[in-house]
């Protein structure tokens, strides 16, 4: 029965039904559309239609009808009519080689969760998306299949659809063949060489494959005509190049190009300057008239992206405050194969620095952060000026150096003030070190506590245990390890700004040991023998200005004390004595290495101190000579002679003479150069150079102080304030005499590559060749005969634990007394930084 | 304690409601909370909701855990605007972002949060008992971050960066005005010019010593009778008995 509905009249809805529904509720499909029983409407009318769209829009249906089932009068009765779109229940990726990552992507990209409609669009949109992905890669022969199936419920009415994607990735398409046209000026293989990203098919070339993707060869078209432009072809253009599909696994590259004409630069005038002369301008640009067109040279000597820190014109005024000022070369006459440019400039105002504020230091104080801050109020602008406050500022150790950044908050151009804020992250900067284990005969525990960023004047607030007090920029180490026999602490303590005024680091220490002779017999420790080492010492360390202002001068006083009591150590050949050593330290080192501390990228860092001990010897009037001499005969000595005992304890009374007061001067060059290859690859040069000397000869050098090398160079459990030099690829001072040498020197080379910098865990591997030797006097002394060895590593830092590492070396020369060489040696790093 | 866990493991809300309600009431703050966590989902929209959602917020008020406090109240303003509680929970909110502040010499991001939410409330609640204290509170955030920029000024002079001192002095008397640090900003920008005048290189003395006397001015004319008058005068006869006058200075 049908009847017809006048289209210009309102009807009383009597009753909406819903058919078609599966999952939805009807009563909840009728609250959405907002009809309701009684509400009066045009059929057909505008509220319908926007009733439909609205329902369209949610994406849930893929049909929609409304139905007039009867009309009495006013009154029409209402059927929706709608088709449930399928849910989506699961996803299933399959296919050879796609990985786990990459199925997580896809899923995410495309929005394939559990209740997901599926739509048509649905599918054609992953299916492209998948496709795409991996053309990225060079897979060109991608095919994609999407089936659904329907998962029913226990009724076995359909409740959703399980989804399979099955991915063909196919064979990555290689390049078989590059051609080029219209070259005359290159041959094809140097073109072939200037696509960094397209490369032929190649056996020998097995670090980068050959493939070809869309992006790549975007940026080799870029690189091919850079090649033309940096040799004077600045109209060498790409008339066309096409890509041949040989079969499914190769492709071929024709390209077409014009080169045109040689070019040569004419005259280059500088229009606008009036900061800088023509003759500084021309300097900087360093490009002369008649010398072939290079446009992209043109372009570096204005402004060099690669570098923020370039010599460039750009930077020459960003550097004296015209932060404003714009560079724009044009080309005004082109004379045959002649270009005549002008460099025009507008310098703008200058600009000073207004509000310098910091952001984001939730731990560390201002005065910590503002003291080294080199931008500030009322200073001209300076870009190398805020560089280096970056640089700075990240070598603190408080913040994570790669989120350091300055942000330009208000540049007033009309009063010329630059408000800048320098926002920073804090990164844990306290080291803890508990160990505890079996050796030497005993239970041996070590409690050490490094804070790098300590507040030594909230020491005696509890309120500012947060849980301690922090803040003020002060490094306290403190440490103590104990063992059955023998008990050392130490504690130390930094302030880098003493008084607050001038940069000026006050270093302050304190250790004592206590070692007890070890009864092996009795397996248990000697109280009534003992061995003490007390010592301190307080040092002033300074920035200074000249020769330029990376520079650091040093200075300082050292102090220990050794007590035996009835204890022997190969230190000395008496037993019962004491020893006092006292030395002062002068140094000066200077260090530009930047940003990150744990991973340098760039600078120097290099250091030459002396250690001296008064001259004792000079004015104490003690006879060293007959001494000296006295000693020689006696230890001719045989030890069956019935006089060796007195010998030797006349000996010993010798040695506490020389010994009395320690009587050496040290001296000691180090040099570490960073430089960035590639990218993050970094290569670390050292060279390092120590001396120990004696005023007087026949005092002699004490068995103090002297050098040992080979090992992991980690300072070992050392009575004698010898120094370990790292040299890998051996044991541990297998390289040096148990006594110890005077005079050795090591050179390294060591090139790193990042794996991960963040803020968690600083992770780089290495690869390393050195060579080091030691010498016994300036006799022995050959800087060529080195041993050697070359090896891999790996390094992790983290915050919380200090830096780990392995290394293998390979030594290739025999260890000191031995015949072959050394071979493979692993060697662990703890602590130790950089 | 037994009866508590007991509670705690079972599912009967409405026991629980009941004895989160009294150990909240008994100020047994952190047992009462591990029950609110349970209940909170399930009584969001209901007519107990109100109340809950309200000793929810304050509950982590009184445990100092200030940042959920700030927020769950501000989720109490939002959920229910008609509540009698709202004053007093828009209130608290803002207080705990007062709370929240850190001491002046670190960054003050939740200073500036709590001063825009303390301002909100007085905008909105302009008769509310509580504005006195609302008022003071700002009054002592805002002195806190003048503070902070007073620090930072008084730093650069004692790093002896005199113009840097004399820079930011200025923009702390600007940025501030009615300041309790102005009259010593205005001492230190006196002190700051005139230091920098005496370590200045012969050419620049005279000079720089008038500038110092123009800042010595501007101190003593809104700063004659202060603490720090008697200081700045010495400093100023020093600048007199250097200053050589206009007419008389050797033309170079």
């Amino acid at each position: 029965q049908q009847k017809e509905l006048d289209s210009g009249r309102k009807y009383t809805i009597n009753e909406i039904t819903v058919t078609g529904a599966q999952n939805f509720n009807e009563q909840t499909v009728i609250a959405f559309t907002g009809l309701k029983k009684g509400d009066r409407i045009y059929i057909p009318g505008e509220k319908l239609s926007q009733v439909t769209k609205k329902l369209w829009e949610q994406n849930l249906f893929s049909d929609i009808a409304f139905y007039v089932t009867n009309v009495e009068g006013d009154n029409v009765d209402l059927e929706l009519y709608i088709v449930e779109l399928p849910k989506l229940r699961e996803v299933v990726i399959s296919g050879k080689g796609v990985r786990k990552a990459k199925k997580k992507e896809i899923i995410k990209d495309n929005d394939l969760k559990a209740g997901a409609k599926i739509t048509k669009n649905l599918l054609t949109t992953t299916k492209n998306y998948i496709t795409n992905l991996y053309k990225k890669d060079g897979f060109y022969n991608t095919e994609v299949t999407i089936n659904t199936t329907p998962y029913t419920d226990s009724t076995g009415v359909e409740e959703s659809r399980n989804m399979v994607i099955s991915v063909d990735k196919g064979k990555r398409v290689k390049v078989k063949n590059i051609n080029f046209e219209g070259n005359e000026q290159f041959s094809d293989g140097k073109l072939r060489r200037s696509m960094k990203k397209t490369k032929r098919k190649n056996l020998i070339r097995f670090w980068k494959r050959s493939k070809f993707t869309e992006e790549g060869f975007e940026e080799d078209r870029e690189s091919l005509l850079k090649k033309y432009k940096s040799n004077g072809y600045r109209d060498a253009r790409i008339i066309n190049d096409t890509l041949r599909v040989l079969d499914r696994k190769n492709v071929a590259l024709d390209i077409n190009l014009e080169e045109g004409d040689k070019y040569y630069f004419g005259d280059i005038k500088f229009i606008g300057n009036s900061v800088f002369t023509d003759g500084q301008l021309r300097q900087i640009l360093g490009i002369k008239t008649g010398e072939v067109y290079n446009g992209i040279l043109l372009q570096e000597r204005i402004q060099d992206d690669s570098d923020p820190e370039a010599n460039d014109l750009t930077n020459l005024y960003q550097n004296n405050g015209y932060l404003a000022a714009r560079i724009n070369p044009v080309e005004v006459a082109v004379r045959n194969d002649t270009i005549d440019f002008e460099i025009r400039i507008m310098e703008r105002s200058l600009f000073y620095f207004d509000h310098v504020t910091v952001i984001g230091n939730d731990r560390t104080n201002d005065h910590v952060i503002y003291r080294e801050l080199r931008t500030r109020p009322g200073q001209k602008y300076s870009k190398r000026d805020v560089v280096r406050t970056i640089r700075e500022l990240g070598q603190l150790g408080f913040f994570d150096p790669e989120q350091l950044s300055p942000n330009f908050k208000k540049v007033d151009e009309n009063n010329g003030l630059v408000d800048l804020e320098y926002s920073v992250v804090e990164k844990g900067s306290s080291q803890i070190e508990l160990q505890g284990g079996y050796g030497g005969g005993g239970f041996v525990g070590t409690l050490g506590l490094s804070f790098n960023n300590f507040s030594l004047r909230n020491i005696f607030n509890l309120s500012s245990y947060k849980p301690l007090p922090m803040g003020d920029g002060q490094k306290l180490s403190i440490r103590a390890q104990a063992s059955s026999y023998y008990q050392t602490y130490s504690l130390s303590l930094t302030e880098p700004w003493l008084g607050g005024r001038k940069p000026v680091q006050l270093s302050t220490s304190f250790s004592h040991t206590i070692q007890n002779y070890y009864d092996p017999r009795q397996r248990r420790a000697d109280k009534t023998r003992s061995f003490t080492i007390t010592g301190g010492s307080v040092g002033l360390a300074k920035k200074v200005k000249w020769p330029d202002d990376y520079f650091v001068w040093s200075n300082a006083i050292s102090f220990q004390h050794y007590n035996l009591n009835n204890y022997n150590t190969g230190l000395f050949t008496f037993g019962d004595g004491y020893s006092n050593n006292l030395a002062y330290t002068i140094g000066i080192s200077r260090n530009n290495t930047a940003t990150n501390p744990i991973y340098p990228t760039s600078g120097s860092d290099f250091s030459i101190t002396a250690k001296l001990t008064p001259p004792y010897s000079a004015f104490n009037s003690v006879d060293y000579k007959a001494l000296s001499r006295e000693r020689d005969q006696l230890a001719l000595t045989n030890p069956d002679n019935p006089e060796f005992v007195d010998d030797n304890k006349r000996i010993s009374a010798i040695d506490q003479e020389r010994f009395k007061w320690l009587e050496y001067y040290k001296i000691k060059f180090k040099g570490t150069w960073y430089t960035k290859l590639v990218e993050k690859l970094v290569l670390r040069t050292n060279t390092e150079f120590g001396f120990l000397g004696a005023y007087n000869q026949d005092r002699g050098i004490p068995p103090f102080e002297r050098y040992f090398v080979g090992g992991d160079g980690l300072g070992a459990y050392s009575l004698d304030g010898r120094e370990v030099i790292q040299l890998r690829g051996y044991p541990n001072q297998s390289l040096t005499p148990i006594d110890g040498n005077t005079i050795y020197n090591k050179f390294s080379l060591e090139v790193r590559y990042p794996v991960t910098l963040a803020q968690m865990a600083s992770i780089y591997v290495l690869g390393f060749a050195e060579g080091g030797a030691s010498y016994d006097g300036f006799r022995d002394y050959n800087p060529f005969e080195l041993k050697r060895s070359a090896g891999v590593g790996l390094r992790i830092f983290m915050p919380a634990f200090g830096l780990l590492g392995i290394d293998f070396g390979y030594g290739f020369d025999p260890v000191l007394g031995g015949t072959e060489k050394n071979g493979w040696e692993p060697h662990f790093i703890i602590g130790q930084q950089f | 304690c037994s009866q508590y866990q007991q509670v705690l493991r079972k599912d009967d809300m409405g026991k629980k409601y009941a004895l989160a309600d009294s150990l909240y009431k008994m100020e047994k703050y952190k047992k009462s909370l591990k029950l609110m966590e349970q209940l909170v989902p399930v009584y969001r929209g209901k007519p107990q909701g109100e109340k809950l959602m309200f000793i929810y917020a304050n509950t982590y008020y009184n445990l100092e855990d200030y940042y959920l406090a700030g927020y769950q109240f501000e989720r109490f303003a939002q959920a229910y605007p008609q509540s009698d509680s709202i004053e007093v929970a828009s209130f608290k909110a803002a207080k705990s972002f007062y709370q929240l502040s850190p001491r002046y010499s670190l960054d003050q991001k939740d200073t500036d949060k709590g001063l825009e939410k303390l301002q909100e409330f007085i905008n909105q609640y302009p008769n509310s008992e509580k504005r006195t204290e609302a008022n003071a509170l700002v009054a002592e955030l805002r002195g806190k971050l003048e503070k902070k920029q007073y620090e930072v000024a008084k730093q650069y002079l004692r790093v002896e960066d005199y113009k840097a001192a004399i820079d930011a002095f200025d923009n702390f008397i600007t940025d501030n005005p009615g300041s309790s640090y102005r009259k010593d900003a205005f001492y230190g920008r006196f002190v700051a010019a005139y230091k920098l005048a005496i370590n200045s290189i012969p050419v620049l003395v005279q000079e720089r010593l008038r500038t110092a006397k123009g800042y010595y001015n501007n101190f003593i004319k809104y700063y004659k009778d202060t603490d720090l008058a008697p200081e700045a005068l010495e400093l100023y006869q020093d600048i007199e008995s250097r200053i050589v006058p206009l007419e008389t200075e050797p033309n170079t």
